[in-house]
């Protein structure tokens, strides 16, 4: 069981974002889609959302075919987390972790469906502020209110698009723990739209490089890191590194000047942050 | 988008007036491992606090808001019933029950029982009745449209219905000389036929943009404009008489109300709440969410977009066409409900209709007993009691904020 898509096409109007995507993601994996601004990473992630028409191409899970299922059938199996926005109206963090649920009840939710809403609470680690305004938290605390919302959809896929963007570095790692931990131990499949190529590469399984619409590189961090394609989509020169602690980019302008003894890019040093 | 609280962001920050913030922000712990570690025990929220109001609080909350819920029901019949005793003609509590059960009943009428019984059924309760249904038809428009359009000042006039519905009328009004008053069923169908028709046509051009909220918004605003100045232009060609009689019908008022009006407006309103209750849990998620989260949620944004829009543009002109322009019912109403019960439009959209159908129930009764025997007409009466309420709004809740 996978999550494939083949040949996806988009174009808004005249200008073609994706040019024939082909993407497998094994079930329980986690995926990263890296790329530079415009490249399509986003445009990706909502095809799979059901958010935008492909022009062409098909995207299953499994053998079923996602973009044909009615969409409440679809959101049952897909949950995707936007970038946060402000609502324009009040709301608690519980209630705004029950439209998750939006997908499965009929006219009101039951024990059930506030149960799994709970639990999504419980998981994000927003147990204390489940009555608190939305507007009333940081911007991580609701980044975390609509991860909290997509599991208590309870997907069989997970979609984020750029989750750590607006983050500080704390609830970045924190973000990425824990949708890492939601493959792992329920299975679930997760792609993530993420600008931070070691972030990406120390969490996720499996890292697709997209540049003008195209794949470029797919496959796991090791393999799919190459300093030569990574320099020329980012147009940046880059080094990467394989250390023990897995590989690492780094700009090479970031690299002490040649000559300056005692100062290697040893291993395990983990200052860089590659080309945004 | 970061919030604007982004800055209350650093670790732990208690904030002031908000002494449980200490004990809650529990991601902290496990992170300091940090990316090194790389097992798959790196789950931040495994210890989380124990909070101190376990499994009791979702009940609690959702009794909460039915009991408002039955509350504001039990003070919207006390208070309409209220409403119709109140006049120059002295008539109890009692009358309004003994009127209500006689004419439903049937019975002997006693010959000193007569006349109460002819002012309250035949003036007193319908005038009370299209009012309150006039106001809920309203206020349930205004929800939809502010939840639909995801913008709280939007109110269901912001299509351009009523200056539409104004321009109908004044063309019948003019056509006829003037001798079609404000209660004749060919303003009315005019009213109403011009209202519907301006929807139509932004619903048709919003399509081409794929119905988003700014699109809608603006067309309507062009609209408005468009028909205020072909009202003015009608205005401008108009005799005395006739003018008198359109600027008299812009004035939104229930002074010619009789049952066949109550029974068009009320059956709008009372039909019209199911229905959209029905959609409660779309309008949720596109209000909440907006429109890629909702149709990633499972639900159909456009269609429930266009569907509840025509909802609510013909439960506004049907009101527009039989009262004339009553604003900001639609606009107030809402507010005043989502501060009493919350924004989940599953009780929203009820007690909406309740507070919208008090406010100008309770407008036309200060409108006909303050300077009595001149009755002001309502759609005055409403602005003056809800502007002041409104701004009240605004002020205490950025306070709260």
């Amino acid at each position: 069981m996978s999550l494939d898509m083949a040949s996806v096409r988009f174009a808004y109007r005249r200008n073609t974002v994706l040019q024939g995507v082909d993407l497998s993601v094994a079930e329980g994996g986690f995926c990263a889609l890296l790329g530079p601004n415009g490249s399509g990473k986003s445009t990706l992630t909502k095809i799979i959302a059901r958010v935008l028409k492909p022009a062409d191409g098909t995207v299953a899970f499994a053998g079923q075919d996602l973009l044909a299922a009615p969409r409440r059938d679809h959101a049952r199996v897909v949950a995707y987390v936007p970038q946060s926005g402000a609502a324009p109206f009040e709301q608690t963090v519980r209630e705004a972790v029950l439209l998750g649920r939006t997908p499965h009840i009929g006219l009101r939710p039951t024990r059930h469906d506030r149960e799994v809403v709970d639990d999504a609470v419980d998981r994000l680690g927003l147990t204390g502020l489940r009555d608190r305004p939305l507007s009333q938290l940081s911007g991580g605390q609701a980044q975390r209110v609509l991860i909290a919302r997509a599991l208590a959809q309870q997907p069989r896929v997970l979609l984020l698009d750029e989750p750590t963007s607006a983050l500080d570095l704390r609830y970045q790692i924190e973000t990425l723990q824990i949708v890492r931990s939601v493959t792992r131990e329920e299975g679930v499949t997760a792609l993530i739209a993420i600008h931070d190529l070691n972030h990406a590469a120390h969490f996720c399984d499996q890292i697709v490089l997209l540049d003008g619409g195209r794949i470029v590189a797919d496959g796991p961090p090791a393999e799919a890191y190459d300093p030569a394609v990574l320099s020329r989509v980012y147009g940046l020169d880059v080094l990467v590194n394989h250390g023990e602690n897995g590989v690492e980019v780094r700009p090479s302008a970031l690299e002490p000047a040649p000559g300056v003894i005692g100062a290697p890019a040893a291993a395990g040093a983990r200052t860089a942050v590659a080309a945004r | 988008m970061a919030t604007p609280l982004d800055s209350a962001d650093t670790v732990g920050s208690p904030r002031a007036g908000a002494p449980t913030q200490t004990a809650v922000d529990p991601a902290s712990p496990g992170a300091p491992t940090g990316p090194g570690g790389g097992g798959d025990g790196d789950r931040p929220a495994a210890d989380r606090p124990t909070d101190d109001l376990p499994a009791a609080r979702p009940r609690a909350a959702w009794a909460g808001r039915t009991a408002v819920l039955w509350t504001g029901t039990a003070v919207a019949v006390l208070v309409t019933a209220w409403c119709v005793t109140a006049g120059t003609s002295n008539a109890g509590f009692l009358d309004v029950w003994r009127s209500i059960r006689l004419a439903v009943l049937g019975g002997t009428l006693p010959a000193d029982f007569a006349q109460t019984y002819s002012i309250i059924t035949n003036l007193r309760l319908p005038r009370v009745l299209l009012a309150f249904a006039a106001g809920a038809a309203l206020s349930l428009a205004g929800v939809v449209m502010q939840g639909l359009l995801r913008n709280p000042l939007v109110s269901p006039f912001t299509l351009g219905v009523s200056p539409a519905a104004a321009f109908g009328a004044a063309l019948a009004i003019l056509l006829t000389g003037g001798s079609a008053g404000s209660g004749s069923w060919l303003v009315i169908g005019s009213a109403l036929g011009a209202a519907l028709a301006v929807s139509a046509v932004v619903l048709g051009l919003a399509s081409a943009k794929a119905m988003s909220a700014a699109t809608l918004l603006l067309l309507g605003i062009a609209l408005t404009q468009l028909f205020e100045a072909m009202t003015a232009a009608l205005q401008f060609v108009a005799d005395e008489n006739t003018l008198q009689a359109i600027v008299r019908w812009t004035f939104g008022s229930v002074n010619d109300a009789n049952w066949n009006d109550v029974m068009v407006v009320g059956a709008c309103a009372v039909l019209a709440l199911p229905l959209l209750l029905w959609f409660a849990r779309d309008l949720n998620a596109i209000a909440f969410a907006g429109d890629d989260a909702a149709k990633s949620l499972g639900v159909n944004v456009t269609t429930v977009r266009v569907g509840l829009i025509i909802v609510s543009v013909v439960l506004a002109a049907v009101v527009v066409s039989f009262c004339g322009v009553i604003g900001f019912v639609g606009l107030v109403g809402p507010h005043i409900a989502r501060l009493a019960i919350g924004a989940d439009h599953r009780y929203l959209l009820p007690f909406s209709f309740l507070t919208g159908g008090l406010l100008l129930v309770v407008a036309d009764t200060i409108g006909r007993t303050i300077l009595a025997p001149s009755v002001i007409p309502v759609g005055i009466v409403v602005a003056f009691i809800g502007a002041p309420i409104f701004i009240n709004l605004i002020l205490t809740r950025r306070a709260a904020q």
